[in-house]
């Protein structure tokens, strides 16, 4: 089991230093300088010369590549050229928003699944199957921003019973219930496409786990249905499971941004895109590599949770 | 022998590729002209969807800017799709290429799409290229990944090891069996991808790195409709309800493909 | 023949699908307590779906009518919660493929547990030790460490032993057997049958066993019931049926059984071929093949130190158990595996250290049949295509010269020519086998290579099969290894023969020497276990109201 997991970090390891490598390079190719951003438009070339000596932009590209990874080990994110604060402090605070964010709506999209399928698979009726067929399509079809317009238009503006935006006001823990207004509304929007794309998964592979043999066998022995899908397909169906909802959370990375853009959440995704339209590299940069490796670890994470729940990678082949 | 829900998803794209194609004559005015003294008003018999709030006709608006999604659609994907099979066929089949080009995606796919996209779009500036850009190098490795799936399974299939005994070389069996072999799967992914187009569209016009002012595209649409949420919410139902028969109709097309596969 | 005394009632029973398919006319038999009946019949004999009927298992779809008595009591059309009831605890179901049968994440005490708890509660101890006393029935070695292991952790007879102790879990007074032995090796078929015999006498419960190996039924069956597409056409004690068949398609089956030399018996059609003259047509020289990635130090040895000559025009018959290297030993020689020791020369030339492309030539001379006819052939191709696919890779003749070999091909295999517009799909297994062999053939080859190509067969399409090998083998006389499990089949069509066993070959020569006097006692396990199609002595008296 350990050894399958240091065996699958190195590949892990080198997708994220291939990574910060090319965001690097890419940044600094970007037309457009940052300084010009940062001195104005008349300042003189001394002064020039001075902020670009003061950012290190004057060294050669690979050293200051090198140093910024030798800075990304001792946790020393730079400094924002725009903001003047450390990268570090900037990160935290929307961090945390995002963290919470996200979080949330997995933990809504993997419960609501979880549900939804096996309900669907224990009753096999037709009439819920194809209910569910067409929510499933529609939160689909639905874009993230439209799903999130028609939420805010309809419980925020029509029906105003939550807050149309914005984080609780004193912080997450002050006062649960107030949090649970604010999280609501984005946290769902996050959730719909990751709930549909999950539960059309796992109703899939719970109904293709109860045509194999191993089920027939146990459906004859007088094991009633209910058990059959829970306690005999779930677990088999659970392995691939984990690996599409590893892939999932890189949709969620996405959604975010469009969420936080429609729930004014003063997260990450914001954070980025006033970033780059002001050329703040330090605080890009580190952005970029952060969804890189929230990617790469998950992948980890998932293929050894995927171990994990199956005794044929777990044990491996004792005969 | 084809499923209604076959027809239903036929029916919405083909409806909305066809007033993509016509709808600029059918649009009473230009997508960018300013109609005098009609600013932000709600729909009627003279503007079907209202006027925004630079007194341009929506409609109008709406009909051409179907466009940018169809050639999102109908030319980017397909563009990606066929570097990616080739691609993928090509690598796949040797070990050594096989375990440099799965790095290369692994790297690629480890962006999520969105942030990729801001990210290219602050390198080569936004615009329609753009986005054309993103999806292309999107579905590269998305098609490539799935071809490989495919060469692997078909390449341990007796009946490719009963050609390779009586000595058919690798090209041979790539392209006489394993490219036919793949084609059901691909044109699921096909249709899937095709629908995730037409939200990557939407959602970067809708961040501003897509489509720039003043020309209109479905998701530049709603992103002026939605600021305008509270005074005018008319505005971007036109455009959200395309975007949704054009997402539903491939959803619905995909769906029905692999159903089909699957019997 | 309708007492109450009857443990099971079938009678009258129809199934039919909404779509063309395998189905049932109408059958009717009994089954009374402590008697193993036996069910026989080809594919589509609806022998399978008649046993699902009477445990409601039929797949989605199907309609039964009729009636299927348990005990006296309607069975057929239950709800499935009194279905449930009767399903595990008074009629229990073994089915034929032992690697798929069992949940292969959960470990085989907990199958065991779970199966107890199907039909009430039971403490976690007494489950435990149940689960023991089982597997110890099932006559499984350490039962209290196995009860940990999961399926993949066992071997195939091992898991079929699971599978049975599953069904014998809950103490039912019947149990249905789906081809139970099919799936396995002769040696580990003699001992699952030997098993089920065991169980029958100590525990008084019927069997109801379902195959299409004439060999098993004589072996353990007091009365046989044969079917033919849906239909019963004889009934009668095993005697009866073996001794004197009364209807002309049991006869048929019978006929198709293949069988074996009796011990000392010398006789063989086919002479021995005389030494060769000219350069084998394949030579492996102390050859050895290694599974799995040798850089990673995990390689396990699939065939060590094999030398074996095979002269041109002649069949070597390779035989043995599954691991034991015959298959490998074949793809080896069609250049499929790598070579990690020794050599193999195809008509004197070293297949492995040739460039490639002079393998590619030498693949002209080469053909490979595998086993499998659903996939020996591509889905998307036509059959004539299919056929082709050789000349078009070598640029043999015209268009029009390969139009006409496909024909003449066709016509050798005894297919009719419009065949070659059709797909895989639309043919029969032993169909496409035909087509695979004609493929084989098409570039006139000196060697084949054939991987078990009848076994997925039902006998009578392999009798014709074989039959039609063994022509094509005179008319084009090319030299082959025919890889079989079946000595039977291997004794009608090979020359010499071959046994490996773990990678080793244990014995070599004449079919009629080793099959008639086999000198390794590998090779005198080997005939032994296979169940011969002629009952045994009767085993005990049978109740009075079956004799009438």
């Amino acid at each position: 089991m350990l050894s399958y997991l240091l065996r699958r970090v190195p590949s892990a390891l080198g997708v994220l230093f291939v990574a910060s490598f090319l965001i690097f390079l890419m940044l600094r190719l970007i037309p457009g300088d940052p300084v010009d951003a940062l001195a104005g438009q008349d300042a003189t070339d001394e002064s020039r010369q001075a902020i670009r000596e003061e950012l290190g932009l004057d060294e050669p590209f690979w050293s200051q590549y090198l140093s910024w990874i030798g800075g990304l080990f001792r946790l020393d994110l730079g400094q924002s050229y725009r903001i003047g604060g450390s990268v570090r402090e900037l990160l935290a605070n929307g961090a945390l928003n995002t963290v919470v964010l996200a979080v949330t709506a997995l933990l809504i999209a993997v419960t609501l699944a979880l549900v939804t399928s096996l309900v669907a698979v224990i009753r096999d009726s037709r009439w819920l199957n194809a209910m569910l067929a067409g929510l499933n399509t529609l939160g689909l079809a639905l874009p993230t921003f439209a799903s999130g317009l028609l939420l805010v238009l309809l419980f925020a503006v029509v029906f105003p019973l939550l807050p149309s935006g914005g984080t609780p006001p004193d912080g997450y823990l002050a006062r649960p219930d107030i949090t649970v207004q604010y999280l609501l509304l984005p946290a769902i929007c996050l959730a719909l496409p990751v709930w549909a794309g999950l539960t059309r998964f796992l109703t899939e592979s719970l109904r293709s786990q109860m045509r194999q043999p191993y089920v027939t066998t146990a459906r004859a022995a007088g094991v009633s249905r209910r058990r059959l899908v829970i306690r005999h397909a779930l677990p088999n169906a659970l392995p691939s499971t984990v690996t599409v909802l590893g892939i999932q959370v890189g949709t969620l990375l996405g959604g975010a941004v469009l969420v936080e853009q429609i729930f004014t959440w003063p997260g990450l995704g914001s954070l980025i895109e006033s970033a780059i339209s002001g050329r703040d590299y330090p605080v890009v940069q580190v952005l970029l590599l952060l969804s890189v490796a929230v990617f790469v670890i998950t992948q980890l994470l998932t293929d050894v949770l995927q171990a994990w729940l199956d005794p044929r990678i777990r044990i491996g082949g004792a005969r | 022998m084809m499923r209604p829900k076959a027809w239903v998803g036929l029916g919405l794209v083909g409806f909305v590729v066809l007033l993509g194609i016509v709808g600029p004559w059918l649009a009473p005015y230009g997508p960018i002209d300013q109609i005098e003294g009609a600013n932000l008003v709600g729909p009627s018999s003279a503007h079907w969807l209202g006027t925004d709030e630079v007194n341009r006709d929506v409609l109008s608006r709406t009909l051409s800017g179907i466009r940018i999604d169809l050639l999102v659609v109908f030319l980017a994907v397909p563009v990606g799709a066929a570097v990616g099979v080739l691609v993928g066929l090509v690598t796949s089949w040797w070990n050594v290429t096989d375990v440099i080009t799965q790095r290369v995606f692994d790297v690629v796919l480890a962006f999520p799409t969105l942030i990729f996209a801001i990210a290219l779009s602050a390198f080569i500036g936004p615009g329609v290229w753009t986005i054309a850009l993103v999806i292309v190098s999107l579905e590269v490795p998305v098609f490539g990944r799935l071809v490989r799936t495919s060469v692997r399974s078909v390449r341990e299939m007796p009946y490719v090891e009963a050609a390779q005994v009586t000595g058919a070389g690798s090209w041979w069996v790539l392209r006489r069996h394993v490219l036919p072999n793949s084609l059901e799967p691909l044109t699921v992914q096909l249709a899937v991808s095709m629908s995730v187009a037409v939200f990557i569209e939407a959602a970067m016009s809708f961040l501003g790195i897509g489509v720039q002012a003043p020309h209109p595209s479905l998701g530049s649409l709603i992103k002026d409709g939605t600021t305008l949420m509270y005074d005018a919410p008319f505005l971007a139902l036109g455009p959200l309800a395309l975007v949704l028969a054009l997402v539903l109709g491939l959803l619905l097309i995909s769906q029905s493909l692999s159903e089909a596969h699957r019997d | 023949m309708t007492e109450t005394s009857d443990l099971l009632q079938v009678d009258h029973l129809a199934i039919s699908f909404a779509h063309p398919r395998p189905a049932v006319n109408d059958i009717s038999l009994s089954i009374v307590e402590g008697e193993v009946l036996a069910l026989v019949g080809e594919s589509g004999s609806g022998k399978s779906m008649t046993a699902r009927a009477v445990l409601g298992l039929l797949p989605p779809g199907a309609r039964a009518s009729g009636s299927i008595r348990f005990r006296g009591e309607e069975v057929l059309g239950l709800p499935e919660d009194q279905l449930a009831r009767l399903r595990g605890r008074r009629i229990a179901m073994v089915f034929q493929e032992p690697q798929t049968a069992l949940n292969p994440v959960r470990t085989v005490g907990w199958q065991i547990r779970e199966v107890l708890r199907a039909h009430g509660r039971i403490s976690a101890a007494a489950a435990r030790k149940r689960a023991v006393e089982l597997l110890e029935e099932v006559e499984i070695p350490e039962p209290e460490r196995r009860i940990g292991h999961y399926p993949h952790q066992l071997s195939g007879g091992q898991k079929q032993r699971v599978v049975l102790a599953l069904a014998l879990a809950n103490e039912p007074e019947l149990l249905l057997a789906d081809e139970p032995t099919t799936a396995l090796d002769v040696t580990v078929q003699a001992e699952i049958l030997a098993l089920l015999r065991r169980i029958r006498d100590r525990t008084g419960t019927s069997i109801l066993l379902i195959t299409h190996n004439m060999g098993v039924v004589a072996e353990i069956a007091d009365r046989v019931v044969v079917l033919r597409q849906g239909d019963v056409v004889e009934t009668g004690t095993t005697r009866e049926v073996f001794g004197a068949p009364q209807h002309a398609y049991t006869r048929q089956l019978l006929d198709s059984v293949l069988s074996l030399p009796a011990a000392g018996d010398f006789v063989h059609p086919v002479p021995a071929p005389e030494p060769p003259q000219e350069a084998p047509a394949l030579r492996f020289d102390s050859v050895f093949v290694e599974y799995g990635s040798s850089r990673r130090g995990r390689a396990f040895p699939a065939v060590q130190g094999v030398s074996l000559d095979v002269a041109p025009g002649e069949v070597l018959g390779l035989v043995g158990e599954s691991g034991s290297g015959k298959t490998t030993l074949g793809r080896l020689a069609a250049g499929l595996v790598p070579l990690a020791g020794g050599s193999v020369h195809v008509h004197g030339e070293d297949l492995f250290s040739s460039s490639p492309a002079r393998r590619r030539e030498l693949g002209r001379d080469l053909a490979f049949v595998h086993q499998d006819p659903e996939a020996s052939l591509d889905p998307r191709m036509s059959v004539g295509a299919s056929i082709r696919e050789p000349l078009d890779i070598h640029r043999v003749g015209t268009p029009a010269s390969r139009r006409a070999r496909v024909a003449e091909l066709l016509e050798a295999v005894r297919l009719p020519a419009d065949v070659a517009r059709r797909r895989p799909r639309e043919l029969s297994g032993g169909q496409r086998q035909r087509i695979a062999m004609a493929r084989a053939l098409v570039l006139g080859p000196q060697l084949m290579i054939a991987d078990e190509p009848t076994s997925a067969l039902d006998v009578s399409v392999q009798a014709d099969v074989l039959a039609l090998f063994g022509e094509l083998q005179q008319q084009f006389g090319f030299a082959c290894i025919f890889i079989s499990h079946d000595l039977a089949v291997v004794n009608s069509v090979a020359d010499r023969v071959a046994v490996l066993r773990n990678g080793e070959l244990v014995e070599s020569g004449p079919v009629a020497q080793v099959f008639g006097s086999p000198s390794h006692p590998y090779t005198q396990r080997l005939l032994a276990a296979v169940p011969a199609a002629e009952p045994k002595e009767p085993k005990e008296p049978r109740p009075a109201h079956l004799a009438s």
